[in-house]
């Protein structure tokens, strides 16, 4: 199944639902450019006009809001895809500046008044591990999810000269491996992660976040709360920390950028580091699989991580409290037994300022500013998220940020918001009749049986953001040739069909697994079992053997590299030769 | 081949190129934007400059009433444009006549200039200078932007010392209480330190284009836009004035889009106001001269042309921080200025879904200004531009996961064919900010030869003290600021070592960029003798870590180990790879651009522990001192002309320098051949070199989409962003749809013909998507007119099969039509698997070819072709 296909015609769909309910405008004809089958789905194009045409909200004559810079600091997990969605915005004259810095720094900086908004992966603390205010100081507040995520392990392995692309480890051994306690890649845990491949002996060097970070909260969160027998020796105390405290042979890297930097280095070789996945994606640099509940090992793609968001606790018991109103406890996300889900999966937020007399954000025009960037960033700001190695959100959190970004025309009722809702977001996770429902998690693939524990491991690359599946049917297979052109028809407007089918499915309360995906993916990962013949072969992690020494590749390499020569140039010279010695003779006769 | 220049004639063009690099670079988009629309295709002259010639004097009244004057200039002041302004543009202000600055700061922006003498402060105020206006259009010291309120006010000051407003010759009777300025004044719920007894203050107000009052007596009652470390930083500045009395500021003018209590706009008047600073006029002094009496006739603490690193005390009479007191203000400049009408732009709430353009960010200054012209009509579709690396971008088009990639190179196909419309025409360079040594002003033509900047990538710098225990280079310059081949071709800089001049801020991940300037590197005779281990004439080496490293590739990597060994407890604590923080390379050029820009060098090395928490303190080093910077980084052509950044000229032979210039870039056209048809236009460079006059940072930036197998409406889509963005997006300006700056049009005639022809024939082939045929014969064609094979024996790629229905398809003459509805019939049953299979079979003739092609190539052949990037 073709991804971005797909999502086009789910977004076509959801406009053409639009289109449906506001009964306004019989679809403009297609025009010359577009001679599609009259059977097919509408196409965006012809859609369009719609919602924009007779719904233009009431905008100054310039015919759109007024808007002015808004400035932002904060996370560097979410800062890849935050920038896109900056770039997106500005053609159509919303200027957002971002300029990163640390989640611990978007805080503070939200708390003095010196931003208009902060992205932050934890809530204001309360009390910093220095024992200094981590609160905003007044300043009233409101949660905002942005967007989802994993939190990824990169590394750097060598086996003789080949780097390790397929590793896997289970959450136990992250952690001991995280506090000192596994210190080499032989190690016997390591090695029983990966279904008895060995890796060399050489020492593990841990690289963590030198500033303070929300990746390194969102890691020590589900270090504290998965295995606290590990953590809280090791951190001396219980609970987060957003400044890892680092021991031993563990490096400290400033920003994202510098810990995968680090890892990619020339003397990266044993090195592992916490990044948003979309570190390593940029980078072309594997990452971990870890172990899930359900004996899996699998890696953050957006489906992982939508799937196992699809159990994160979202606080909504009381909207009037900022503090807690929409924050997430991940415990059943660390623990969801969906073999799909990827653990150590959460949402970013945005720290929006909502005071009728913010020092900062004072006028209609930031107000406004903030509102339009986020209303496109919740929509279609979504859907690009799988391609730069996040998650988009589910439409109930989505629901929930737009009330939240209501609360900036409370505080300024000439904040236009009107059209600004879920009914015209175009996002992939969207089903328009079940809005606890997640289309990405239940179109997610089953994991490749090769992943699973005591079997493989695989042999295909991590890191790439293709998920790793026996499922012929998977979304964005490559080489979408004309022949899968006519299967994405049928697919695209099945998913939202199996909507209605799936409304018992709370996502974020309680739920199952989705089962409606079972019949589907019981058969494929029974035939999987049969051959597991789609997983490429086994060429990266292979177990440490003799020929594998760098010396023998070298001499194998050389050898290989004289006969090549032989072969190339043996026929030329002797036929030189001959003709030389012909001619020699000629000369002689 | 274009035809030789005459070898005199060559310098003098070299010359004319670094003249045209100030016009191409430098000048910032032309306020071409209100006309452009009434006036398609002019370039549009340079608006409405302005220049103004006054006598400024200094007066002091003595002790029996005389006014004596201490000191008289007549200076003249210009501006090179100042009607059409967008928000964020640089205007050129140069002054001459002016006193010499004295105490010269860090940082002459905002409050940081205050501690300078006789500087020029520039500022930017709403509202006109004529009396006749209306009190609401005026322009007063009232509605002049600061971001400090330190700049604007006085509050509590000792009365005896620091009030030396309260002498001012030609201050208002009220300005001369002790305290003064805004009436009423506030009340001490606001402002409770403003009337301290026995302290003077003198508050001067903000008035924001609403009408709002903010006193600005301390940072809480100061305008949202004031926050300190905000995202734009000042713009008002205190600047330098040289020996000789000259000096110049590019102003970044603000609209009410980025300022929006200052709320300049085409329908809000403002003005740049120029205020040289001569000192205070002083009242008559006692018979028996007072404290204040002498420190308002003070003539400075710091000599002319010194500096101020320290941020120690200026004289207050003669420094910025009263330009609003009547001794200076009354020698005021007012440059009126006009910003253009906004560009309209998208609406946010247009649902139709984008269609992405995957890659490359050397097209984002471009896809800025394109973008609004797609969704904006509503017969096209909406455009949007995905950055991330050029592979990365080409993978998802393969996947079949983006419509379109966004490339500068052939990439490794992985499954149907791809065609390579050229889209834009631009590139990289070398961007930096040196400023030359005793604040005599930024140094303004760099020159780089590929040994330097190969002497930068492989880290052979030592940086500082720490880098010197790496083994095999402890002599190495630190900087290249030391190293002689750099002084020989940049006369005149300071050679004080400092880390940033130590490296050159690159890309982290995989992209085009790095590949090219690594291919400049590589043909180089000098440069890959110095990587491969040859000392330099100096007796520099190469960093042991990088010795021999492969070039070109596409990715730079930090292959060095060295981690120092030091006392330092912080370091000692946080052992990290020293010139690894040294390079710190960034994943955007944005951010190199934005470095360069705020002269803030990326590099890591920074260790320091905080005794307070026993905590350590790693990351970024701080922002360079104005006077002292020296940065240097890769950035995109179009960042450099949207940001003005300089952009060094680049050795392409011996003695000769190329900057980027509409010249330079076509002859680089001139001389790329195309490896085939829809396929990319290479850049050999050492053509390049030959040809003297290319700029080898040329690149063009291609749409790539899949000629097979793309869903129709999409590439309907792609073929017509082609064709937009090659007819229209040629045309440059600054309104929606135009070409900005730091991009060379691609045009119907002249070098760049050859792309437009490409682009139409990709375009065509896009929008067909020809079905594949029904038997492929893929037999390695020997005399199919097959381009040679590249330097490097790649697999199998040395057969360039990237379009398996080579002539047999006529490209521009076919109707698109028809080949559309061949289309529909076509069974969808392609199997790439047979291709690589009859590869497999032609493999050893294949390879024989090529050792047949290698022998020939020893006897002189040259190879135009560079081999497709690979995917890892």
């Amino acid at each position: 199944m073709n991804a971005h296909l797909l999502r086009r015609r789910a977004a076509t769909l959801v406009l053409a639902a639009v289109a449906l309910l506001t009964a306004a405008v019989p679809s403009v004809a297609d025009d010359a450019r577009d001679p599609a089958p009259r059977g097919s789905a509408p196409t965006a194009r012809t859609a369009a006009p719609v919602p924009t045409g007779p719904s233009t909200p009431a905008v100054p004559a310039a015919g759109r809001a007024a808007y002015a810079t808004i400035e932002g600091t904060g996370s560097t997990w979410s800062k890849i895809m935050v920038d896109q969605w900056i770039a997106d915005v500005d053609s159509s004259g919303i200027r957002v500046v971002y300029s990163g810095g640390g989640s611990t720094k978007g805080r503070r900086d939200f708390a003095l008044n010196t931003n208009d908004f902060a992205i932050s992966e934890i809530p204001f603390q309360g009390t910093d591990e220095d024992g200094n205010a981590d609160t905003s100081n007044g300043r009233e507040f409101a949660y905002l999810p942005i967007v989802a995520g994993g939190t990824a392990f990169t590394y750097q392995l060598k086996v003789g000269n080949e780097q390790v692309k397929n590793l896997r480890l289970s959450g136990e051994t992250i952690a001991k491996i995280f506090t000192n306690q596994i210190t080499m890649w032989n190690d016997p845990a390591i090695q029983a992660d990966n279904n008895g491949r060995g890796f060399p002996a050489i020492p593990i060097t841990p690289v963590v976040r030198s500033d303070g970070s929300g990746t390194t909260a969102q890691l020590t969160t589900w270090l504290d709360k998965a295995y606290p027998s590990h953590w809280r020796p090791y951190f001396g105390k219980s609970g987060l920390t957003s400044y890892y405290p680092r021991k031993g042979r563990m490096i400290g890297q400033s920003g994202s950028d510098q810990v995968m930097s680090t890892i990619k280095a020339a003397t990266g070789n044993g090195t592992i580091g916490y990044v948003e996945y979309s570190y390593p994606r940029e980078a072309g640099y594997p990452v971990v699989k870890v172990l899930n509940k359900a004996g899996y090992y699998v890696e953050p793609t957006e489906y992982n991580t939508a799937v196992a968001l699809t159990k994160a606790r979202i606080n909504t018991t009381d909207k009037n409290n900022p503090s807690t109103y929409l924050t997430q406890i991940l415990d059943g996300v660390y623990t969801n037994a969906d073999p799909r889900a990827y653990p150590i999966s959460s949402y970013s937020y945005m720290i929006i300022p909502t005071g009728a007399g913010d020092r900062r954000l004072d006028s209609t025009a930031k107000r406004q500013t903030l509102a339009d960037f986020m209303y496109y960033s919740l929509c279609g700001g979504q859907d690009k998220a799988g391609d730069y190695g996040y998650s988009p959100l589910p439409l109930n959190l989505v629901q929930a940020g737009f009330e939240q970004l209501a609360k900036l025309k409370k505080a300024d009722p000439a904040v236009v918001l009107d059209n600004r809702d879920v009914t015209t977001c175009a996002n992939p996770t969207f089903d328009g009749t079940n809005p606890n429902k997640n289309v990405l998690a239940e179109k997610a693939p089953m994991p490749a049986s090769c992943d699973k524990q005591g079997a493989g491991p695989c042999g295909t690359e991590t890191g790439t953001g293709e998920p790793s599946t026996d499922d012929p049917a998977a979304p964005s297979t490559d080489g979408a040739g004309p022949g899968t052109g006519t299967g994405q028809d049928g697919g695209g407007t099945g998913a939202p069909g199996t909507g209605p089918g799936g409304a018992g499915q709370d996502a974020p309360g309680g739920g199952a697994a989705p089962e409606q995906v079972d019949p589907e993916t019981g058969a494929v990962v029974g035939t999987a079992d049969a051959g597991g013949a789609t997983s490429v072969d086994e060429i990266y992690a292979t177990s440490t053997l003799v020929d594998d020494r760098p010396m023998d590749a070298r001499t194998f390499g050389w050898v290989a590299v004289v006969e090549l020569l032989a072969l190339v140039l043996v026929p030329g010279i002797v036929v030189s030769v001959l003709r030389r010695r012909r001619r020699e003779g000629q000369v002689a006769r | 081949m274009t035809p030789r220049t005459p070898r005199s004639r060559r310098r003098p063009l070299a010359l004319l190129g670094a003249l045209l690099l100030a016009a191409l670079l430098l000048a910032v988009p032309n306020g071409a934007e209100g006309r452009a629309a009434a006036d398609p295709g002019a370039p549009g002259a340079p608006a409405g400059g302005y220049e103004k010639t006054r006598t400024l004097t200094r007066t002091f009244v003595d002790a029996q009433g005389q006014p004596v004057v201490d000191s008289t200039y007549d200076v003249t002041v210009s501006a090179d444009q100042t009607t059409d302004l967008r928000g964020r543009q640089r205007v050129e202000v140069s002054w001459s006549g002016a006193r010499p600055s004295a105490g010269r700061a860090s940082n002459p922006y905002g409050v940081g200039g205050l501690q300078q003498e006789y500087p020029v402060v520039v500022l930017q105020c709403r509202g006109r200078d004529d009396a006749t206006l209306p009190l609401d259009q005026q322009l007063r010291p009232e509605t002049c932007w600061t971001s400090a309120y330190a700049q604007r006010s006085q509050v509590q000051k000792s009365i005896a010392v620091e009030s030396t407003w309260t002498k001012d010759l030609y201050a208002d009777p009220t300005d001369k209480q002790r305290v003064s300025g805004m009436e009423p004044l506030p009340d001490a719920t606001l402002c409770p330190t403003a009337d301290t007894e026995g302290f003077a203050t003198h508050l001067t107000e903000f008035v924001t284009a609403a009408g709002k009052v903010f006193p600005a007596c301390d940072a809480e009652q100061m305008p949202p836009e004031a926050a300190v470390g905000g995202a734009f930083p000042p713009a008002e500045v205190a600047a330098f004035t040289d020996l000789d009395g000259n000096g110049s500021v590019q102003f970044e003018v603000r609209s009410n889009v980025e300022n929006e209590s200052l709320g300049c706009s085409h329908e809000v008047d403002c003005s740049i106001v120029v205020l040289p600073i001569v000192g205070l006029s002083c009242d008559q002094e006692a018979a028996e001269p007072t404290r204040l009496d002498r420190e308002c006739r003070s003539s400075g603490v710091f000599g002319a042309g010194s500096s101020n690193f320290t941020n120690l005390g200026a004289a207050q009479a003669v420094s910025p921080s009263l330009w609003w007191a009547a001794s200076n203000w009354r020698h005021r400049f007012t440059i009126p200025i006009t910003f253009g009408l906004p560009p309209s732009v998208c609406d946010v709430l247009d649902s139709r879904s984008p269609v992405g353009f995957y890659g490359s960010e050397l097209l984002a200054q471009a896809a800025l200004q394109w973008a609004p012209a797609y969704c904006l009509d509503e017969k096209r579709f909406k455009f949007e531009l995905n950055q991330m690396s050029d592979v990365a971008g080409f993978t998802l088009m393969q996947e079949g996961r983006a419509p379109a990639a966004v490339v500068s190179s052939e990439h490794e196909r992985t499954g149907g064919p791809v065609g390579y419309a050229p889209t834009a025409l631009t590139g990289f360079g070398i961007g930096y900010v040196v400023d030359r040594p005793d604040n005599a002003g930024e140094f303004t033509d760099l020159r780089l030869t590929p040994r330097l900047i190969a002497k930068l990538l492989t880290q052979s710098y030592l940086g500082s003290d720490l880098g010197r225990g790496h083994p095999g280079m402890a002599d190495n310059p630190l900087a290249i600021v030391e190293d002689p081949e750099f002084q020989a071709l940049n006369r005149g800089l300071s050679t004080n070592a400092q880390e940033a001049a130590a490296t050159l801020l690159a890309l982290s991940d995989d992209s085009d960029v790095i590949q090219q300037l690594t291919e400049y590197i590589a043909q180089d005779r000098a440069a890959m003798a110095f990587v491969k281990g040859k000392p330099d004439e100096s007796g520099m080496v190469v960093n042991p870590s990088y010795r021999g490293i492969e070039l070109p590739r596409a990715e730079w990597p930090l292959l060095d180990t060295y981690v120092p060994e030091t006392q330092d407890v912080c370091r000692t604590a946080n052992p990290a790879v020293y010139f690894n923080q040294l390079a710190a390379p960034v994943t955007r050029l944005r951010q190199v651009a934005e470095a360069v820009l705020d002269g803030w060098p990326n590099v890591q090395t920074r260790c320091e522990r905080d005794p307070a928490t026993g905590r350590d303190k790693t990351g970024r080093v701080d922002q360079q001192s104005y006077g002292s910077r020296f940065m240097l980084g890769i950035v995109s052509l179009g960042d450099a002309a949207r940001y003005g950044l300089r952009v060094a000229r680049l050795q392409t032979g011996p003695g000769t320098f190329v900057a980027p210039t509409e010249r330079s870039l076509g002859a680089a056209i001139g001389i790329s051949e195309q490896a085939g048809p829809r396929r990319p236009f290479a850049l050999d460079q050492a053509d390049v070199v030959r040809n003297r006059q290319a700029y080898p940072g040329t690149m063009v930036v291609y749409t790539a989409a899949k000629t097979r197998g793309l869903e129709k409406d999409l590439a309907a889509d792609v073929a017509s962003f082609i064709r937009i963005a090659t007819t229209e997006g040629q045309r440059q300006g600054s309104a929606n749809g135009r070409l900005p700056g730091g991009f060379v049009p691609i045009r119907a005639t002249g070098p760049t013909a050859k792309l437009l022809t490409s682009a139409r024939e990709v375009a065509a082939a896009i929008e067909a998507q020809t079905p594949k045929p029904a038997e492929p014969t893929e037999e390695p064609d020997v005399d199919g007119g097959t381009p040679p094979p590249g330097q490097a024996p790649a697999e199998e790629d040395l057969t360039p099969p990237a379009d398996p229905v080579p002539s047999a398809a006529p490209t521009a003459a076919a109707p698109t039509e028809v080949v559309a509805e061949v289309d529909a019939e076509v069974a969808p049953t392609a199997a790439t698997a047979s291709e690589s299979s009859g590869l497999a079979g032609a493999l050893f003739p294949a390879l024989l070819g090529v050792g047949l092609l290698a022998l020939a190539g020893t006897v002189g052949s040259r190879f135009f072709v560079r081999p497709p990037r690979s995917l890892s």
